[in-house]
């Protein structure tokens, strides 16, 4: 079956997958680091307490988990101009992934922070340890080591996810795919080779992920 | 020492406590029991304000527990809690669980504190056991870390609740003669404990409760012996009888 495919031309259009390549790593990087601030400033405002800022959090989450990340795109790409605000396909779709993954993973540092027993966070309480004390030294300490793995693995979703931003014609991955099949219509060929440069990120998280989980993650020795 | 004035807590509907009223003086050891769901475990929570109380109100060394404008860091550092699920911190060596208040609280010299929680540790008859972490320790250990850690603040006052009933039989002793020598030591205690042979031991006096109400207090040879309530005579016999 592999002999029916030609792989020479992808030799040819090397330097666009790897400039693809390039661009979906950056984005994903950019992304990641701007979506744990948003995820972490949502969390917050969801565990303060405080309905002012816990509703609008919950508005927020809910409407990221509850509509397709395609749709978000598109409303920003489409949307934006409209009210006369203009940013470049790429920072759109950058602002999209972010609000997306932002709100997975405020609800994946909620989850580590109620795994930590409600009791301890009572004999904080007793001796007298004040909010910014139970958070840093009873509560944090545990609740980042469950958080690691789920996180890596919002991680991978998100660029996985990237690939819909060829859709808004930013210059990624998929989009190098994309440019090689109307070009020479080898469109098994492209999305073979796109498909397998996806991977390699996969399996580098992966060993990211699994790496952590034996080392950064504090285990009860039992 | 500790004084409840006309309190009363509800859950929802359920009415936990019902118009306590008490007084504990300095020194004394004070040992709370009653069947499950009479309100005992809420009581000494109330003192710490681990709960909120809805109506009276709890005095404690002349501060009002409930009132916004008390110091409440300054209350709890005199008060130490002891769980019956001990809720040690797991990812802390027992050391580590008990200079944590100390040095974030009280603002004790890291050294300083080290000292006196090697101390405390000993004092439980723990002291090799420093750099072990919770989940090495036995439950009858653990609890015996968490009473250090209570006693590293220097409390004028301990609250136990059900410090034993978490733990496998054998290991009650341990954990029960250290509450005694604290008892000898004339630091005030309030006890939820079905533990009478520790009652009689060390006990000034046992106030029983049933469905949120104090239905009597005595001293514990009379509240054992010659309960004067119908009530009280059923809940002994049935602690009784296994």
């Amino acid at each position: 079956m592999l002999a029916n495919f030609n792989f020479m031309v992808i030799f040819e259009y090397l330097p666009l997958f790897l400039s693809g390549l390039k661009s979906t790593f950056l984005i994903s990087l950019v992304t990641l680091v701007l979506a744990l601030i948003t995820g972490i400033i949502a969390c917050s405002m969801r565990i303060s307490g405080i309905k002012t800022l816990q509703y609008p959090a919950i508005a927020y989450i809910e409407i990221m988990r509850s509509t397709p990340l395609l749709i978000q795109i598109y409303f920003l790409y489409f949307g934006l101009p409209s009210l006369g605000i203009v940013v470049p396909e790429i920072q759109t779709g950058i602002i999209a992934l972010m609000l997306n993954s932002g709100a997975y993973i405020a609800e994946i540092l909620r989850a580590g922070i109620k795994s930590v027993d409600q009791g301890q966070i009572e004999a904080g309480l007793s001796s007298g340890l004040n909010y910014v004390q139970r958070m840093r030294f009873i509560i944090l300490p545990q609740a980042l080591g469950v958080t690691v793995p789920p996180l890596l693995g919002q991680a991978i979703v998100m660029v996985k996810d990237t690939a819909l931003l060829s859709l808004i014609s930013v210059a990624e991955l998929t989009r190098s795919g994309q440019t090689m099949t109307s070009e020479r219509f080898m469109p098994a060929e492209a999305f073979l080779t796109v498909a397998f440069f996806y991977m390699c990120i996969y399996f580098c998280l992966k060993y990211l992920a699994d790496w952590s989980q034996r080392k950064l993650i504090f285990r009860e020795v039992y | 020492m500790i004084e409840f004035k006309g309190v009363n807590k509800w859950f929802d509907k359920l009415h936990v406590l019902n118009q306590i009223e008490l007084k504990v003086q300095k020194g004394e050891v004070l040992v709370v029991c009653g069947p499950s769901g009479s309100g005992k475990s809420t009581l000494i929570r109330c003192i710490n304000k681990l709960e909120p109380i809805q109506q009276g109100e709890i005095v404690v060394n002349g501060m009002s527990v409930h009132d916004s404008a008390t110091n409440l860091t300054k209350l709890r550092t005199e008060i130490g809690f002891v769980f019956q699920q001990f809720y040690l911190y797991p990812h802390m060596t027992a050391l580590q669980n008990i200079t944590l208040a100390p040095v974030n609280v009280k603002k004790i010299a890291k050294a300083e504190a080290e000292k006196i929680g090697r101390e405390k540790l000993d004092r439980v008859g723990l002291a090799e056991k420093a750099d072990a972490y919770p989940a090495q320790l036995s439950g009858g250990q653990q609890q015996r870390v968490a009473i250090a850690r209570g006693l590293a603040m220097s409390p004028e006052i301990m609250l136990f609740d059900e410090p034993t009933s978490a733990l496998d039989p054998e290991m009650i002793g341990e954990v029960l003669d250290v509450m005694v020598s604290l008892a000898s030591e004339g630091i005030t205690m309030c006890v939820v404990t079905h533990e009478m042979g520790f009652a009689k031991k060390v006990a000034d006096r046992v106030l029983f409760m049933d469905e949120g109400k104090i239905i009597e207090t005595g001293k514990p040879a009379d509240f054992f012996d010659h309960p004067q309530t119908e009530r009280a005579a059923d809940f002994i016999s049935k602690i009784l009888s296994h």
